[in-house]
């Protein structure tokens, strides 16, 4: 089973703070959809109001074309696992999967066999008579996806799901819930802050600021041309750089002036562009480490950061802004050198005052 | 390494003194109960001759024969299960279902209204006792059951534990529920309550000692030898009885009185040294 999910124009208010304001969107069937932003933008609260954990306040959310708004959570035909995992402290995980199911009147023979399947899927046959206080947070972490998982529900919603495992185990099971997707082809909604999780298991990202949202679009999309300063600076790590520049805006492609007299032949159209106050953005892997005086502008190498396959260089600007760049995992550079950085007009970004982005033309 | 050589010699000492401590208050909790028990198997003449006897044979079980045959400790230890009993249960119902409704229902008042059911523990019985006697007496409730169990089903201790507890267990089992489309009594029945049993436990121990030493309310409220409660029976044997039955069949009684409690220690030992530790209550 599968849904389209259809979120028009919804509100959420928790007293005087408004928490969403008339928010659009439209998920399709099979989608892998991730909800990315800061604590507070609202993402957990959008979410909650799909598996009708929250009341819709106006608006309407709609599920194969039938608005759900109004129906209790468990008529809504979809499953959520929770940051906390949320399982039955007290059943088994065999009685933790069945419970949903025997609420609804699945006869015991088709609980006990969906119960069986999903334990194979998940590879957890042997924990079926264990409670969850006997289960490491990895094992409570997969029965809270079982659980989900036999109620064949028309969609999943996962609420931060990775946040309380360790990192190697946060990856594995990342690459595991991909894997589950592509075998359930199951619409799938699941909220993080983290942009490597909304980067690595993401159909499309939504990125959400501020009660809105800033961005719809695919991983590469978001990262390569992001809609606004917020979604450019929030995904990514490092953060993108960010630059306050001037623009001459004479020839066919805007150039940008930084403060200590730095310019940027950039490939994003002048006629795009008005006057004003812009702020020039590139990314620390669009930023080449050179010798002094053969880049765009040079600087003072204030920190090194060995990733291995490469190094991320934070070097100062005569002005005392700081760019990172990048350069090969066996890079020479000192701290206290001084270096040349050579930006990429290709994959540089304007931003106006208000935020929002132009790119290079797309190639 | 001396320091730590001196810290665990230190130590020792210290569990020493403490062991001793702890031996001492044992002697001081349980002489009185081995004396009772020795008293209870010495005859009443020989007692009443010489009170030293108890260290001596002979022994004899003749005051429990005269217990178990003339005495009407057995129909108090019955009345005291019955009201003990009762009141544990139905304070255990009450107070679950109001905790719960206080810890999750949104209702206009609940916070009021939690602060009124809180201001009961300030109450004491003796300021409500003569209205309290009033209403019994009108609604012919003296000498009944339920004129006993009632007056402490009023439990704000109980309904300020419960809402704690159920304030303690995260919501999002009732979120996980609420999708596993259970109802709101299923939540309550097969998810919550569950989760609660420490509390339940520390509460039916603490509400069945209080219900089962209660003197106050039933020497007013059974006033028929009948319906008396333990407590008041025995007393009422003292205060008739004690010197022409005897000292030793006071006592053989007061062993009658005391084994259902002791059997209720038995079973429930665990969870009775975690309600008193406090442990159960976080």
């Amino acid at each position: 089973m599968t849904a389209d999910i259809e979120i028009r124009n919804v509100s959420k208010q928790f007293g005087a703070m408004m928490v969403l304001d008339h928010l659009s969107l439209s998920i399709r069937a099979r989608e892998f959809i991730v909800f990315l932003g800061p604590s507070g933008c609202g993402k957990s609260t959008l979410l909650r109001m799909i598996a009708g954990l929250e009341a819709v306040d106006s608006g309407e959310i709609a599920i194969n074309n039938e608005r759900i708004d109004h129906l209790p959570p468990g008529k809504r035909g979809i499953a959520m696992v929770f940051q906390s995992y949320a399982l039955y402290p007290h059943m088994t995980v065999r009685d933790n999967m069945a419970f949903g199911l025997a609420n609804i009147g699945v006869p015991g023979k088709v609980i006990e066999a969906r119960i069986n399947e999903a334990a194979r899927i998940l590879e957890m046959p042997h924990l079926l008579d264990r409670k969850p206080g006997q289960l490491s947070g990895g094992q409570r972490q997969r029965v809270a996806i079982g659980r989900a998982i036999v109620k064949e529900p028309k969609a999943f919603l996962f609420d931060e799901p990775l946040s309380n495992l360790d990192a190697a185990l946060r990856t594995r099971t990342r690459i595991e819930l991909a894997q589950l997707h592509q075998r359930l082809q199951s619409t799938m909604i699941f909220v993080t802050h983290d942009q490597v999780e909304a980067m690595t298991l993401a159909d499309r990202i939504v990125v959400m600021n501020n009660r809105k949202i800033d961005q719809i679009g695919t991983p590469m999309e978001i990262y390569e041309r992001p809609a606004t300063k917020f979604v450019a600076g929030f995904v990514g790590a490092p953060a993108m750089n960010f630059v306050d520049a001037t623009l001459d805006r004479s020839g066919e492609n805007a150039t940008a002036r930084f403060a200590d007299g730095v310019s940027v032949q950039t490939e994003i159209a002048s006629s795009q562009l008005t006057d004003g106050n812009y702020t020039f953005g590139i990314r620390s892997e669009d930023v080449r480490i050179v010798a002094a005086g053969q880049g765009n502008a040079d600087g003072v190498v204030d920190v090194l950061e060995r990733l291995g396959e490469r190094t991320l260089i934070y070097a100062r600007l005569g002005d005392g802004q700081q760019i990172v760049g990048s350069d090969s995992g066996n890079s020479r550079v000192a701290v206290g050198d001084r270096i040349g950085l050579a930006f990429d007009g290709q994959k540089s970004h304007l931003f106006n005052e208000t935020g929002r982005a132009w790119h290079a033309r797309e190639a | 390494m001396s320091a730590p050589a001196t810290s665990i010699k230190g130590r020792a000492f210290g569990d020493h003194v403490l062991l001793a401590l702890v031996i001492l208050l044992s002697i001081v909790m349980i002489a009185p109960v081995l004396w009772v028990i020795g008293l209870s198997l010495k005859d009443n003449a020989e007692l009443m001759a010489d009170p030293n006897s108890v260290f001596h044979a002979p022994y004899t079980l003749k005051n429990y024969i005269n217990t178990v045959g003339t005495s009407s400790v057995f129909i108090w230890v019955r009345n005291s299960i019955i009201v003990s009993g009762g009141l544990t249960l139905g304070t255990l119902i009450l107070s679950s279902l109001a905790g719960y409704g206080f810890a999750r229902l949104n209702f206009p008042g609940r916070d009021v209204l939690f602060v009124i059911v809180l201001f009961g523990l300030a109450v004491p019985e003796q300021a409500v006792l003569v209205a309290r006697h009033q209403i019994f007496s009108m609604l012919k409730f003296h000498n009944t059951y339920q004129g006993l169990i009632l007056p402490g089903l009023s439990a704000p201790f109980g309904v300020f534990l419960m809402t704690q507890y159920f304030k303690a267990i995260p919501k999002e089992l009732d979120e996980a529920a609420m999708l596993d489309n259970a109802s709101r009594l299923r939540i309550f029945w097969k998810v919550l309550l569950p989760l609660t049993l420490p509390a339940q436990a520390t509460l039916g121990i603490f509400t069945f000692l209080g219900a089962w030493n209660d003197y106050f309310w039933p020497l007013i409220s059974a006033t028929r030898k009948d319906m008396f409660t333990l407590t008041v029976g025995m007393a009422s044997t003292q205060t008739n009885f004690a010197q022409s039955e005897g000292i030793g069949f006071l006592m053989a009684q007061a062993v009658f009185a005391g084994a259902p409690i002791l059997i209720v220690y038995l079973f429930f030992q665990k969870y009775i040294v975690t309600a008193v530790s406090g442990a159960a209550v976080r």
